[in-house]
């Protein structure tokens, strides 16, 4: 994909994320759009691409949130890497089967940023967090990614994507 | 060799990238985190998160405000916004009867005064599991500066951690780097309250002192942000281990923090 569409997707995902899901989250939860989004980034381009987006996203989302900078960034990059490599082995893109990993990516990022401050801070309830917070939130980001992954691999974007890399490759 | 990097330079650079990014990580958890870019996110974010937000809450308002009863629903947020700050005042007012009865004994009070304050709307929400912040759509202009109490009639929001002219970033008491300082009602003790993402911890706390749960910790005033006796939250869990000389104590902010809509910035 292009910069600049990764700048537009980028820039408009951090305050969407902040203002429209912040109303509408269930109980304080509400579905992780970066991660949802760079989900479909990692199947339809590649491991690297996917890391790179990741690195860039995280780095954005630390920059907006006041954690640590470069934190979000290295979990996202890893995480992004991750999915391009499964991104080669799945077969149906458009599987409902992709909800689940999208959750199980969900809880991989929430433990790994969990753990890392539970080593920084110590005395995180881990416990009550994997099953107040992470659970409910891997579960709406899974639904929200799985619908995002079905709009964007619809098949009129998908014939327009690859008729545009044809007419490139011509 | 040299054809090794040049086939895999895509691969070497995420994880150098990865290296680079894992070192920042390690100095800021030791210096304090950096603060640079933070104002041009900042603006960007809060500018479309208040074209986002003011969009959503005026379709959400259209049914409410402009068909159902206009001047009803404005009288209603008036009387409402009064009776949060009466019940601010209250709480003030409480903590202030019990700290004159005990400076009382010693003939020694002095006259307060509730603080000045500015009224502002939470724009936007962070979604990082690593930190809590919000964004409210006041900033400089209205006089917010940086580590400036931000609270509800309920008790303690957080403090303000960074200031645009239009808005503000603000700290929530249970971001993992907040930390309030505060007392037991019940019995006075002083302890430090850190944010640990769904809930708070209080630190330091010796093993032979009496906090039970259900008892309220409000501000003690010594970290010079937050004014003395504002509600910050109720004790959930105590535990003691008899191999440690401090015990664990588990707290939930009064205020229900995913609910917020609206605070109070206490200007010094």
């Amino acid at each position: 994909m292009k910069l600049w569409v990764y700048v537009i997707i980028f820039l408009l995902l951090l305050p969407l994320q902040a203002s429209l899901f912040g109303p509408l989250s269930l109980g304080g939860i509400a579905p992780d759009l970066g991660l949802a989004v760079l989900y479909c980034i990692g199947l339809l381009t590649g491991p690297v691409e996917a890391a790179f987006a990741g690195i860039a996203l995280g780095l954005l989302q630390d920059l907006g949130s006041g954690s640590l900078i470069g934190f979000s960034g290295l979990t996202l990059g890893i995480i992004g890497l991750f999915i391009g490599f499964l991104g080669r082995r799945v077969l149906d893109i458009q599987s409902p089967s992709n909800s689940i990993f999208i959750g199980l990516f969900g809880i991989a990022g929430s433990v790994l940023a969990a753990l890392f401050l539970e080593l920084t801070y110590g005395s995180v309830p881990l416990l009550g967090l994997f099953l107040v917070r992470m659970v409910p939130r891997a579960v709406t980001t899974a639904l929200a990614g799985y619908g995002i992954l079905r709009l964007v691999t619809d098949k009129h974007v998908l014939a327009l994507i690859r008729r545009r890399e044809l007419q490139k490759e011509l | 060799m040299p054809g090794f990097f040049e086939k895999n330079r895509s691969v070497i650079a995420v994880l150098v990238l990865f290296l680079i990014l894992f070192w920042l990580v390690t100095i800021q958890v030791k210096a304090g985190r950096f603060t640079v870019l933070e104002k041009p996110v900042l603006a960007v974010s809060g500018f479309f998160e208040r074209i986002i937000t003011g969009t959503y809450r005026g379709i959400a308002s259209i049914g409410s405000r402009y068909i159902l009863l206009v001047r009803t629903e404005r009288e209603n947020r008036r009387l409402a916004g009064e009776v949060g700050q009466l019940r601010l005042e209250s709480q003030i007012t409480n903590e202030l009867l019990a700290e004159n009865e005990r400076l009382r004994a010693a003939l020694d009070f002095k006259k307060l005064h509730p603080p000045s304050s500015v009224m502002v709307q939470i724009i936007g929400k962070d979604a990082s599991l690593s930190s809590s912040t919000m964004t409210v759509n006041k900033g400089s202009l209205a006089g917010i500066d940086r580590d400036l109490a931000v609270i509800t009639p309920d008790g303690v929001v957080g403090r303000v951690q960074a200031v645009l002219p239009g808005s503000a970033r603000v700290q929530l008491l249970t971001d993992p780097g907040s930390t309030i300082a505060v007392r037991v009602q019940r019995n006075r003790e002083e302890g430090l309250l850190e944010g640990k993402l769904d809930r708070c911890a209080l630190k330091y706390v010796s093993y032979y002192v009496d906090i039970q749960e259900g008892d309220l910790l409000v501000t003690s005033g010594l970290d010079g942000i937050y004014p003395k006796g504002l509600p910050v939250a109720t004790v959930t869990k105590v535990r003691k281990h008899e191999a440690s000389s401090f015990q664990t104590v588990y707290a939930d902010p009064v205020v229900k923090l995913s609910r917020i809509e609206e605070a109070l910035v206490f200007k010094k």
